[in-house]
């Protein structure tokens, strides 16, 4: 779901850029000094764990691929703010590096998979009664997906309508096209995510940020 | 340090499953496009970049294994950099 460059109208990607940078400088005035020490190892690897992931792509059927996008699987893990911290980090390098995602629809992607995963991912998750947490899991991962992908529909359309149909993708194809393949994608994001969460918590309950999972981790309730 | 020899299980594990995975990817995936991807070819469009980005992810088993394994460590260096610059020295959590 990585944007390249010239897909977008200039606007609706100086709008992705905005937006992202307000919630980027939002993120590190909350995180600034916050941040523990001890947790900057796990963040790390995790950070380069799912930069590993999102090359792995798996096959959905009619000759598409989708891979995991990572963002609430870091938000469980490590609270939204260092999990939004690290999708950042990972989606500067594949644009800047490995030329995945363009400089100019940065912004959009960031909107699209660090902000809508990590935030509105991190509040689905949390907002599902702590006995229905693990659904959470596989609810809040798949909407991430599919929430990440609505918008990623209706920029190619907007864009689409601004420039009279020189940029984006017609509502018509963009809509139907991109849900549909991103409703099958997010399966897989959402089984990814539950079975390394709950992998984490049988071995390692410390290393999860959210407190309910820990707790019943360290009690010896299993997730599944 | 103690610490340090429990990361190394981590990263050995995400190597060693990043390079398994590879195998499946090459069999199943490598050619298709993701859905973004597709959902521009159907609907005629390409992207243009406007720069050209130093490394990709390559072609073939190995080149990709190694530019994974590039960035694995570019995203564990620059993460461990901005959180050193975020971060602070007690043990409170962030929120």
């Amino acid at each position: 779901m990585h944007i390249p460059d010239g897909l977008m109208h200039p606007l609706i990607s100086l709008t992705g850029w905005i937006v992202a940078i307000i919630v980027i400088a939002l993120s590190v005035q909350i995180l600034n000094k916050r941040l523990p020490y001890r947790t900057l190892p796990l963040m790390a690897i995790i950070g380069g764990g799912i930069f590993v992931a999102q090359m792995i792509n798996f096959p959905i059927g009619a000759g598409t691929t989708g891979h995991l996008v990572g963002a609430v699987l870091a938000a469980i893990l490590l609270g939204p703010l260092a999990g939004f911290t690290i999708m950042v980090t990972i989606l500067i390098i594949q644009a800047l590096i490995f030329g995945d995602g363009g400089i100019t629809a940065l912004g959009l992607n960031i909107f699209n998979m660090a902000i809508i995963g990590c935030f509105l991912g991190w509040s689905v998750y949390r907002a599902v009664p702590e006995k229905y947490r693990k659904y959470g899991i596989l609810l809040a991962s798949w909407l991430a997906v599919f929430i990440g992908s609505l918008a990623c529909a209706a920029e190619l359309a907007g864009s689409f309508a601004i420039s009279g149909g020189l940029y984006g993708i017609t509502g018509l194809i963009a809509y139907p096209t991109i849900l549909i393949y991103h409703s099958i994608i997010g399966i897989g994001e959402a089984i990814i995510t539950f079975g390394i969460v709950s992998y984490i918590s049988r071995v390692s309950p410390d290393l999860i940020h959210v407190p309910a999972i820990k707790a019943k981790a360290r009690k010896g309730v299993a997730l599944e | 340090m103690n610490s340090d020899k429990k990361l190394l299980i981590p990263i050995l594990a995400i190597i060693a499953i990043f390079a398994l995975s590879l195998i499946f990817y090459f069999i199943f995936s490598a050619p298709y496009g993701d859905g973004l991807e597709r959902t521009m070819e159907e609907a005629g469009v390409e992207g243009e970049p406007v720069f050209e980005a130093p490394l990709s992810y390559g072609d073939d088993y190995f080149t990709t294994f190694a530019m994974g394994l590039i960035g694995f460590l570019i995203i564990v260096g620059l993460v461990l950099l901005v959180g050193r610059i975020l971060g602070r020295k007690d043990e409170t959590h962030n929120d």
